[in-house]
C-alpha cells in the first residue's frame, strides 16, 4: 500500500518555540550538573519513605505510556494488518524512541550510583528475581529496537546520496528490512515485559500500596494502561502535528484507533472493577484515595463511550479531546500506584521540589524538540498527499467501513 | 487488501495476553525459612529502659559519625530515627505511662523483599542469614527502600557517590568472635545477639516465665516468613511501628506472578514467535516490504 509520507515537514529549525525548549531542556542540565556534584537531595524532595518521586511516574511511566503508541500500532498495522494505518505508523515509532530515551536518561539521573549501571551488561552479576532488572534490560534492548526502526528513514535519505553514505544505505537498508519481522516482534514482546513488569514492581510493596490499587492484576493493568493511552497519545500527537504544520490528514484513521483506545479502555475498568469487586477491596472506596479512584475510573470511561459514537469520533475536536483524556487517564492511574496511592507509613510525606519539576519539564521540551526536528529534517509525517493519490485510500477505507 | 485471518490474529493477541497477564496460581516458588543457625537479635521492649547504650555502640562499633544536631543552640549527639549515619533506634512508642521503648534496625528477614528487587545483588543474603549489602554492585535505584516494609534502607541523599545504609548484625566483627555490639552494649538483656534457635528458646523461655507481661507472642517467629530479629512486647506489635505481616514472605506473590509469566521464559520466546511469523507472513501477502516500517 501507498506510504504516504513523503516529504519531510521542513522550514527552519531553531523557531521560538524550539528554542524556548532548549532554554528549558539548559536549564534541566543545570540542575543534573548540580546534582552530580551535591547529592540528589540537593535538587530533589526525596527522602527515605519516598524514594521514589516525581520522576518515576512522569518521567518513566507516563512518557514511556506515550511512547506506547508505537506498540499499538506495530500490533494494529503489522500483526491486525490493518495497512491503512501505516500513515501513522513513523510518528509513533518516533515518539516511542524518544520518549523512551528520554525515561533512559531521567533513570540515569535519579540513580544515586550511575557510574556503576555497566554491572546490567554482565549476567554473572545479575539478581534474575528482580523485576526492576528485567525492566531496566528490556528498556535498554527496547530503546535500540525503536532507534533502528527509525533508522530506515534516515537511510533512505541516504540512499539516493553520492558516495560512502549512498553505498552504507544501500547495504544496511535491505538487511534491515530483512530483519523487520523479527524486529518488530521484538518491538512487541519488549514492551509487554516491560510494561507490565513497571505495574509489577509494585507488587513487592504490600503494605505500603493501597488496597484499591494493590493487585496481582498490576501487571494486566499496566500493560491495558500502556496501550490505551499510547493510542490516545497517537491521535494527540497526529492531531497536533497537523495543525502546526498544516498537513493534510483522514481523521477516520484516528477514529478507528480511537475504537482500539476504548475497547482498551473497557477493558481496564472492567478488569479494575472487576477484581476489586471479587477481593472485597471495593469498600475501600472512601476518602481522597476513593476520589482519586472514582476520577481515574471516570476518566478511562468517559472518551471511551463518547468515541462509540462515529460523529464524535470523527470530528477532530472531539477526538482531540478524548485522546487527551485518555493519556490523562493512563497517567493518573500510573500516578496513583507510584505516589498517590503509596503510603510509606506515618510521618513520611513527598511534594516533588521545583528542581524536580523543571528538570521533568526540560526533559520532555527536549523530547519535543528533538521531535520537531527530526519531523522537519526526514519524511516521518504522513500527509502531503495529494488528493489524487488519496482516493484509492478513501475508497479502502469506505470498503472496511 | 491481504488480510491475515482474524483468528490468527486474535490467536496471537490471546498468547500475548498470557503473557503479560494473569495471577495464575503459584507454580513452584522455593520457600526459603529461616534457619535455627541463623544469627539475629532478641529485642524485648519491656525490658528497654531507653538508655541508648546500643545506639551509641553500634555507631562506633561501625565507625559512624554523630548525628549532632542543635536543640536550642546546644549540639546532641541525636538521631530522631534510622538514617543515613544511624544503623539503629530507640524510640517511645508515646508518652504515656503503659508506652514502651522500641528498637529498630535491619530485621534480617529470612525472605527479604530488598533482596528480591535488588537488581544486581548488592543487597543480598550473606553468611548466617545476614541481609548483607556490597557497595560495589548497588547502582543507587533505592527500589529496596520502596520494598522494605520495616523502611530499614537509608540512602546517602547529600552524597556525589552515595551508598545505602543499614545494619548488617556488626558482620564485620565475627571474624574477631564479636556479635552485635547493640546488645554487648544492652545493661538489661533486652537486646540479645544469637542463633534463631537459641533467641527463640529465650523469647519463649520469657514468654512461659511471665505470661501476663507479653502480648501476642513472640514477632518475627512466622511474620513476612520469618525475620532474624525477634521482638516482645506488652503493647501490639503496630503500636512499636512493626506492620502486621502475614505469614507470607513479602515478595512471596510478587515473584509467583512474575515466575509463571516468565518460567522457563517460554511465553516471551512464543509470543516472539508467533509475532515474528504472523508478520513475516503479512508482508509476504503484501508483496514485500520497501514501505516499512
Amino acid at each position: 500500500m501507498a506510504h504516504a509520507s513523503v516529504a519531510p515537514v521542513a522550514g527552519p529549525l531553531l523557531t521560538r518555540g524550539t528554542k524556548l525548549a532548549l532554554a528549558l531542556a539548559a536549564s534541566a542540565s543545570v540542575l543534573v550538573s548540580i546534582r552530580l556534584f551535591a547529592g540528589l537531595g540537593s535538587i530533589t524532595a526525596l527522602n527515605d519513605g519516598f524514594a521514589w518521586g516525581l520522576w518515576k511516574p512522569l518521567n518513566v511511566v507516563t512518557f514511556t505510556g506515550v511512547g506506547a503508541g508505537a506498540l499499538g500500532l506495530a500490533l494494529v498495522a503489522h500483526v491486525a494488518n490493518r495497512g491503512r494505518h501505516h500513515p501513522l505508523v513513523r510518528s509513533a515509532v518516533l515518539t516511542g524512541a524518544i520518549t523512551y530515551t528520554l525515561a533512559g536518561l531521567s533513570v540515569l539521573v535519579d540513580l544515586g550510583r550511575w557510574w556503576s549501571v555497566w554491572g546490567l551488561a554482565v549476567p554473572t552479576r545479575w539478581n534474575v528475581r528482580s523485576v526492576l532488572l528485567e525492566v531496566a534490560l528490556c528498556v535498554v534492548a527496547y530503546c535500540a529496537v525503536l532507534w533502528l526502526e527509525v533508522l530506515p528513514v534516515l537511510l533512505e535519505r541516504w540512499r539516493d546520496a553520492p558516495g560512502a553514505r549512498g553505498r552504507l544505505a544501500a547495504r544496511v537498508l535491505p538487511r534491515l528490512q530483512r530483519m523487520f519481522p523479527f524486529l518488530l516482534a521484538l518491538a512487541i514482546v519488549l514492551p509487554f515485559m516491560h510494561q507490565s513488569s513497571l505495574g509489577a514492581l509494585f507488587l513487592f510493596a504490600p503494605t505500603k500500596l493501597h488496597p484499591l490499587w494493590y493487585t496481582g492484576w498490576l501487571p494486566t493493568l499496566f500493560l491495558l494502561s500502556c496501550l490505551s493511552m499510547g493510542f490516545g497519545a497517537v491521535i494527540v500527537i497526529d492531531t497536533l502535528s497537523h495543525l502546526a504544520w498544516r498537513r493534510t490528514r483522514d481523521v477516520r484513521l484516528c477514529g478507528s484507533l480511537a475504537l482500539v483506545m476504548a475497547a482498551l479502555s473497557f477493558a481496564f475498568v472492567a478488569l479494575r472493577v472487576g477484581d476489586l469487586a471479587a477481593s472485597g477491596a471495593l469498600r475501600h472506596v472512601t476518602g481522597w484515595r476513593g476520589v482519586l479512584f472514582l476520577v481515574e475510573l471516570g476518566l478511562f470511561t468517559y472518551p471511551a463511550v463518547r468515541v462509540l459514537r462515529r460523529s464524535y469520533r470523527e470530528d477532530p475536536g472531539l477526538l482531540f479531546w478524548a485522546a487527551q483524556l485518555a493519556v490523562a487517564a493512563g497517567a493518573m492511574y500510573r500516578f496513583d500506584v507510584y505516589l498517590g496511592a503509596f503510603t510509606p507509613g506515618m510521618g513520611w510525606s513527598y511534594f516533588p521540589s521545583l528542581a524536580e519539576i523543571v528538570f521533568s519539564v526540560g526533559l520532555a521540551a527536549a523530547g519535543v524538540a528533538l521531535y520537531v526536528v527530526l519531523v522537519k529534517r526526514l519524511p516521518i509525517l504522513s500527509g502531503v498527499a495529494r488528493a489524487a493519490e488519496r482516493r484509492p485510500e478513501a475508497e479502502r477505507l469506505r470498503a472496511h467501513a | 487488501m491481504p488480510t491475515v485471518s482474524r483468528r490468527t490474529v486474535l490467536g496471537t493477541l490471546g498468547g500475548a495476553a498470557a503473557l503479560a497477564a494473569a495471577p495464575a496460581p503459584a507454580s513452584a516458588r522455593a520457600p526459603k525459612p529461616p534457619h535455627g543457625d541463623d544469627l539475629g537479635l532478641l529485642f524485648d521492649s519491656t525490658r528497654c529502659v531507653g538508655c541508648r547504650g546500643c545506639v551509641a555502640r553500634c555507631r562506633e562499633a561501625n565507625a559512624l559519625p554523630e548525628d549532632v544536631k542543635l536543640v536550642d543552640g546546644a549540639p546532641y549527639d541525636a538521631p530522631l530515627d534510622l538514617n543515613d549515619r544511624t544503623l539503629t533506634i530507640i524510640k517511645r512508642t508515646g508518652d504515656g505511662p503503659g508506652d514502651a521503648y522500641v528498637k529498630a534496625q535491619c530485621m534480617h528477614c529470612a525472605d527479604p523483599a530488598c533482596v528480591s528487587v535488588c537488581m544486581l545483588g548488592a543487597l543480598h543474603k550473606g553468611e548466617r542469614g545476614v541481609v548483607a549489602y556490597d557497595v560495589d554492585r548497588c547502582v543507587g535505584c533505592r527500589y529496596c527502600q520502596v520494598a522494605c516494609p520495616f523502611n530499614v534502607p537509608r540512602f546517602q541523599w547529600s552524597s556525589a557517590t552515595p551508598r545505602i545504609v543499614k545494619c548488617e548484625l556488626c558482620r564485620h566483627r565475627w571474624r574477631e568472635g564479636k556479635g552485635a555490639a547493640c546488645a554487648e552494649a544492652c545493661p538489661r538483656d533486652a537486646v540479645v545477639f544469637g542463633t534463631r534457635a537459641e533467641l527463640r528458646a529465650e523469647a519463649h523461655r520469657r514468654l512461659d516465665a511471665e505470661p501476663g507481661r507479653y502480648r501476642g507472642g513472640v514477632y518475627g517467629e512466622r511474620e513476612g516468613g520469618g525475620t532474624g530479629v525477634l521482638v516482645l512486647s506488652a503493647l501490639p506489635f503496630t503500636a512499636l511501628g512493626l506492620p502486621a505481616l502475614g505469614p507470607e514472605p513479602v515478595p512471596a506473590l510478587g515473584e509467583t506472578i512474575q515466575h509463571g509469566i516468565y518460567q522457563g521464559f517460554v511465553a516471551p520466546v512464543a509470543l516472539f514467535g508467533a509475532l515474528a511469523w504472523v508478520t513475516w507472513r503479512n508482508r509476504r501477502a503484501s508483496g514485500g516490504g520497501e514501505e516499512e516500517p
